[in-house]
């Protein structure tokens, strides 16, 4: 899951100093995208006269379809200096490699929401750390639910509850051992010394 | 395509020692997302099953579920799913499913797998690229090639010195992303725009719990608000939301369908060379459901034949070479007050005046008055949460008093002690207007609902105001409700105030391509191509035509296609040339439908040609409000898929 | 000297802590120990204490133990990871540092760097796990170290008065589990929290140092309440703070509360750790009114 939000105005125009063309994707919905500012910022782009056209559309990673829609709009690109996406990464990438030697900007920064979400974004996260902690910890993540990622245990730095980060935020360990209570099962936190491996799965690499 | 499973059963060493302390276990696995979807059967329950009998463990049952994360679903799934006696539960999950499990049972709950750990979020299309979320977009300094997640050192200043022949120093397989980046800017002619940049330093302090908490809190409430699922497409009512109601003049020749509502056609009351009326009835129903057709204009019969009908393609229509005298037909004569009329007077005269359902669907008015249950609510649908259509939403500017007559009227005919007018809280306009206009009127209220497609739908609104689900299969009458548009009730106000039967409706018309667009009050018979002249020109090239919203309306084959009851839109738009993949997995049909189905099952069984897979997994409760294949990521044309599926269930009966 | 012979001798003993400067001027730090601190066992030096940048813990360590006074290498996981980490316990054992107090460290958000990537690669439970390896000759990695491995007092960290007493206590126990050997706490100010805290900790057989800090007046301590994790400063002592302003600012008002706090708990602990925060001068008077 992912936040996008558009880069300061300042950065934006020190892109754009030509004719550009804009792509919006609206795609994953759960992916946020600053709908209201990118308007807001586009209408002053075309008031300017600098906009040779805008693309709206969804799943622009996806580039059997993105090809499609780029290539209806050929014309519009060729006439633009440069491509501005308003989009995750992933995006940027995928519109970056089709129309190479366009220059492609990005026109967000795109912040994570720690973890994998799943379908809905829940009050749970996945961490995807692999190598799963959850029975250690009574099924509470520790990876995603403490600020620093402790395997082995709460920091001192909670206070009445809450993170040292982030008064906001529960203390993960102390849900974790909450949780441990509830069920019983203290003498998991008895458990060998955890050491993380941080190494990229060989699946993955390969 | 790369496989983005997010998880992998953990080996035999690691799960013994889990498992030993552990018996009569019950195992929960997932069936995975983010893959191609070949196979409905994943192999790692299985796996584990056979690993537990070797370690001589009971096991009281186990399931396999699709998005264990999807927490409504899975909760539903797993109701009395777990046998009395169960002392542990294994799930077979990304750490996601096995949280949400652990924190919906109260027996110790055990993660049977390990998450598999890639960098960065992968998108939608399961390409090799993905974007690590570092909150300070660098693609704009290297070209569009993301130097966090391509570069194993996730560089932001140029390359180290480790990469050989071109490959990273990390996996000899992978190429330098630096080396990438460098040929990119080349190609580009950036070379020196990169040798100027500034010292890049990366800021790990930009994500905070508060915004990321904030975030995940407005998503769950838009996604839970009122009823479960439901999408949120760009509405796009600007186009034609200012447009004041114009009354749209008749045409010289009328072709008016003798199907306008769902049943068998009307027959024809008339004959070629017959003079008839304005509210002149030339076609009377012709079964329980089947609706009465009426002439919108005085003049003659010039023929009754097949033209292209807008839904059904086919089937009769009466043609009527307009006098434009206006002439008005002897019957239509108002009915009296409400007070002097009986239940059953009120169901009659909306049977005569032909009304049926004009939110697109078109059943006849008159079957829903008969209910045959006690209703407590009549809900009036004023959402029109279709994208773009705007005529709901002018008729609830220009008729109020109507829309609440024909409530009140509704009202006394099924006797309900309630009645609710529903309108999204994108039309302020309209809540303020029926706000002061129920002011005073204790059975009455205006219920404001917050936009979300598909709003409309009568199980959708019933859940939303009353908080009760129609059981699948059943009618809004099984759990006290009848919901009716608010254009049915203006019809029924008309029918029963002035006598005039349904003869038009108020029409948007709209879409990117129609230059001119705006909302017509339209006699039924005036063709599609005409209003659309008069809109600025019949839009040419490569457009879609629609009658009705872009997600529920009909495509149309051509713009020779009559007005009818059920047409609140004609709509022209730049075609969608989208091309469909493979299924991925993403989970987000199911995360949208609103009856809680699985679409992307739909897909797969009808491939796989397993009929009774697609009944069992509920095909016949899909009422194709399109949500799956808005969402799809695919572009799979699953309404399509699912009319299909259907026919077959139905053949197969 | 390891602070762990002391304890087995069944001695009382008595460490402070000093906070490195921004910038390589070390003189008077050095100076003030040597003055205020060379009475005690051993001084601890912070590791970029609330994530804040300092000079190095590990190069203060050594310019104290040249001064002649014993330092306790603090190290948090904060900064490195587990390469980093071996490689500086390597180089304390080299230098003779001989303590050494393993902590998780404050999050980066928290300093002066707040961009800064946090590690947290190892925590303060794998970093004494790591510890005891390199003391059998064998690194993290598995591989073997070259001659004599270090040996270490190694300490760790827990909170008494924190609000979550029994997951604090949890998390000691699996440290005892990791092999470590003495404990220093966070500040208390409430003996009868500290005393109950010890009846369940003693089972770990541990020596425990009770953490004190000297109160600067009324002000500081509603800040520790408010922002300083597991210390809490009671109504009655805010008020005696409050009472007298000038007294309390000469530190008379501080070291009286301290040395009460000292008092009180000695019969329950092994020995006292005194976190002077710049009133290193008040330290000898501290000790003298306690009674040590």
């Amino acid at each position: 899951m992912l936040i996008t939000e558009l880069k300061s105005k300042e950065v934006l125009e020190s892109l754009l100093t030509g004719k550009v063309f804009i792509i919006n994707c609206h795609g994953c919905k759960e992916v946020s995208f600053p709908e209201k500012e990118a308007e807001e910022f586009e209408k002053e782009l075309l008031a300017a006269g600098k906009v040779t056209g805008i693309l709206t559309t969804d799943y622009i990673c996806n580039p059997e379809n993105l090809q499609v829609r780029l290539e209806r709009r050929r014309a519009m690109i060729d006439e633009a200096d440069a491509v501005l996406v308003l989009s995750c990464g992933v995006g940027v990438q995928t519109v970056a490699e089709y129309l190479t030697p366009k220059p492609v900007f990005a026109g967000c920064d795109t912040v994570r929401l720690p973890g994998f979400q799943g379908v809905t974004p829940q009050e749970f996260d996945c961490g995807q750390c692999g190598e799963c902690y959850l029975n250690y910890t009574g099924g509470i993540c520790p990876i995603t639910a403490c600020s620093k990622s402790l395997v082995n245990g709460q920091c001192g730095g909670s206070k009445n509850g809450k993170c040292e980060v982030d008064p906001n935020m529960e203390c993960g360990w102390e849900r974790i051992y909450r949780r441990l209570e509830a069920t019983g099962r203290l003498d998991m936190l008895k458990c060998p010394t955890q050491v993380r491996n941080f190494a990229t799965d060989a699946e993955v690499t390969k | 395509m790369e496989n983005y499973t997010k998880y992998k059963l953990k080996n035999a060493e690691e799960l013994l020692p889990v498992l030993a302390g552990t018996d009569n276990i019950f195992v929960i696995a997932c069936n995975k997302c983010f893959k191609e979807f070949e196979s409905v059967d994943e192999p790692d329950c299985g796996e584990f099953l056979k690993l537990a009998a070797e370690a001589g463990k009971t096991v009281t049952g186990s399931t396999q579920i699709d998005f264990l994360c999807n927490q409504t679903q899975t909760a539903r799934k797993l109701k009395d799913a777990i046998p009395e006696g169960t002392e542990a539960i294994f799930v077979i999950s990304c750490g996601l499913g096995i949280q949400i499990i652990a924190d919906m049972v109260k027996i110790p709950v055990f993660a049977a797998s390990n998450s598999l750990n890639y960098t960065g979020h992968h998108g939608m299309a399961l390409t090799k690229k993905a974007c690590d979320a570092c909150a300070q977009c660098y693609l704009n300094i290297t070209g569009g090639v993301c130097p966090i997640v391509d570069c194993s050192k996730s560089l932001i200043n140029g390359q180290c010195g480790g990469a050989k022949d071109g490959k990273c120093e990390v996996d000899p397989n992978k190429d330098c992303a630096w080396e990438k980046i460098y040929r990119r800017l080349e190609e580009q002619g950036r070379l020196e725009e990169f040798r100027n940049q500034p010292v890049q330093l990366r800021d790990y302090s930009k994500v905070n719990f508060k915004l990321v908490n904030d975030y995940v809190k407005s998503i769950r409430e838009k996604r839970f608000d009122g009823y479960y699922g439901g999408v949120h497409p760009s509405e796009r009512k600007e186009m034609s939301e200012h447009c004041e109601l114009e009354r749209f003049p008749e045409s010289d020749i009328m072709v008016i369908p003798l199907s306008q509502a769902s049943g068998k056609p009307a027959e024809p009351l008339v004959k070629v060379g017959d003079t008839v009326k304005v509210g002149q009835k030339i076609g009377g129903k012709a079964g329980f459901i089947s609706a009465n057709v009426h002439s919108s204009v005085s003049g003659e019969v010039i023929a009754i034949e097949a033209r292209t009908h807008p839904a059904t393609r086919g089937g009769l229509s009466v043609v009527i070479r307009n006098d434009h005298k206006d002439t008005l037909d002897e019957s239509v004569q108002p009915k009296g007050s409400l007070e002097s009329l009986s239940r059953e007077e009120i169901v009659s005269i909306v049977e005569e005046a032909g009304i049926a359902g004009m939110g697109g669907a078109g059943f006849p008015t008159s079957v829903k008055l008969n209910p045959g249950k006690p209703i407590e609510a009549v809900l009036l649908n004023g959402c029109e949460c279709e994208p773009m259509i705007t005529a709901d939403h002018q008729l609830l500017l220009h008729y109020p008093d109507e829309v609440i007559f024909g409530l009140r009227a509704v009202m006394k005919a099924v006797d309900s002690p309630r009645g609710v007018i529903v309108i999204e809280d994108n039309k302020p306009d309209a809540i303020e207007l029926f706000r002061s206009k129920c002011e005073g009127l204790d059975n009455i209220e205006v219920v404001v609902a917050r936009t979300k497609y598909p709003q409309g739908a009568e199980k959708m609104l019933i859940k939303r105001v009353m908080g009760r689900m129609v059981p699948s299969g059943g009618l809004p009458a099984d759990v006290g409700a009848v919901v009716c548009n608010v254009s049915t009730v203006k019809a029924i106000s008309d029918a029963i105030q002035l006598g005039m039967p349904l003869i038009e409706r108020v029409v948007s018309v709209t879409g990117e391509c129609v230059r001119k667009p705006g909302n017509f009050l339209i006699r039924f018979g005036v063709s599609a191509r005409e209003v659309l002249e008069s809109c600025g020109g019949v839009p040419e090239g490569d457009v879609t035509f629609k009658m009705g919203g872009p997600m529920m309306g009909i495509p149309i084959p051509d713009v020779d296609v009559a007005v009818i009851k059920g047409t609140n839109g004609i709509i022209a738009y730049e075609t969608d040339h989208s091309q469909e993949v493979e299924c991925i997995k993403c989970g987000r049909c199911a995360d949208v439908c609103p009856m809680e189905l699985s679409p992307l099952y739909f897909n797969r069984y009808l491939k796989d040609g397993n009929i009774q897979g697609l009944k069992d997994m509920n095909i016949m409760d899909c009422m194709e409000c399109r949500c799956c294949e808005y969402i799809c990521s695919s572009k799979i044309p699953l309404v399509t898929r699912i009319k299909e599926g259907k026919n077959a269930v139905r053949e197969m009966k | 000297m390891k602070i762990t012979e002391l304890f087995d001798r069944g001695e009382f003993v008595v460490s402070a802590e000093v906070g490195p400067p921004k910038g390589i001027n070390i003189d008077h730090v050095i100076e003030e120990a040597k003055t205020y601190l060379s009475g005690i066992t051993a001084v601890n030096v912070t590791d970029n204490q609330s994530s804040v940048m300092r000079l190095g813990s590990l190069a203060t360590c050594k310019a104290l133990l040249d001064a002649g006074l014993n330092p306790i290498f603090q190290l948090t996981c904060r900064d490195r990871n587990r390469i980093a980490l071996q490689s500086d316990l390597l180089s304390a054992a080299m230098f003779g540092i001989e303590n050494i107090l393993c902590l998780t460290g404050d999050h980066t958000k928290l300093g002066d760097h707040p961009g800064a990537k946090p590690v947290f690669d190892l925590d303060s439970v794998s970093l004494i796990h790591t510890v005891k390896l390199l003391e059998s000759g064998v690194d993290l990695g598995g591989n073997a170290l070259v001659g004599d491995p270090p040996k270490f007092a190694k300490g760790a960290v827990v909170s008494p008065c924190s609000d979550s007493v029994d997951a604090q206590l949890a998390k000691m126990e699996r440290k005892v589990l990791a092999g470590v050997d003495y404990f220093q706490t966070q500040a208390v100010f409430e003996p009868e929290k500290f005393i109950a805290f010890m009846e369940k900790a003693k089972q770990f057989g541990k020596p425990v140092q009770l953490g004190i800090i000297i109160p600067k007046g009324a002000a500081m301590a509603r800040y520790m309440n408010n922002n300083v994790a597991g210390v809490h400063v009671p109504d009655d002592m805010l008020a005696e703070l409050a009472a007298d302003k000038e007294r309390a600012k000469a530190g008379i008002t501080g070291v009286e509360i301290a040395a009460r706090v000292i008092k009180a708990c000695r019969p329950y602990c092994q020995g006292v750790h005194i976190m002077a925060l710049g009133w290193e001068k008040h330290v000898p008077a501290l000790l003298e009114q306690a009674g040590i």
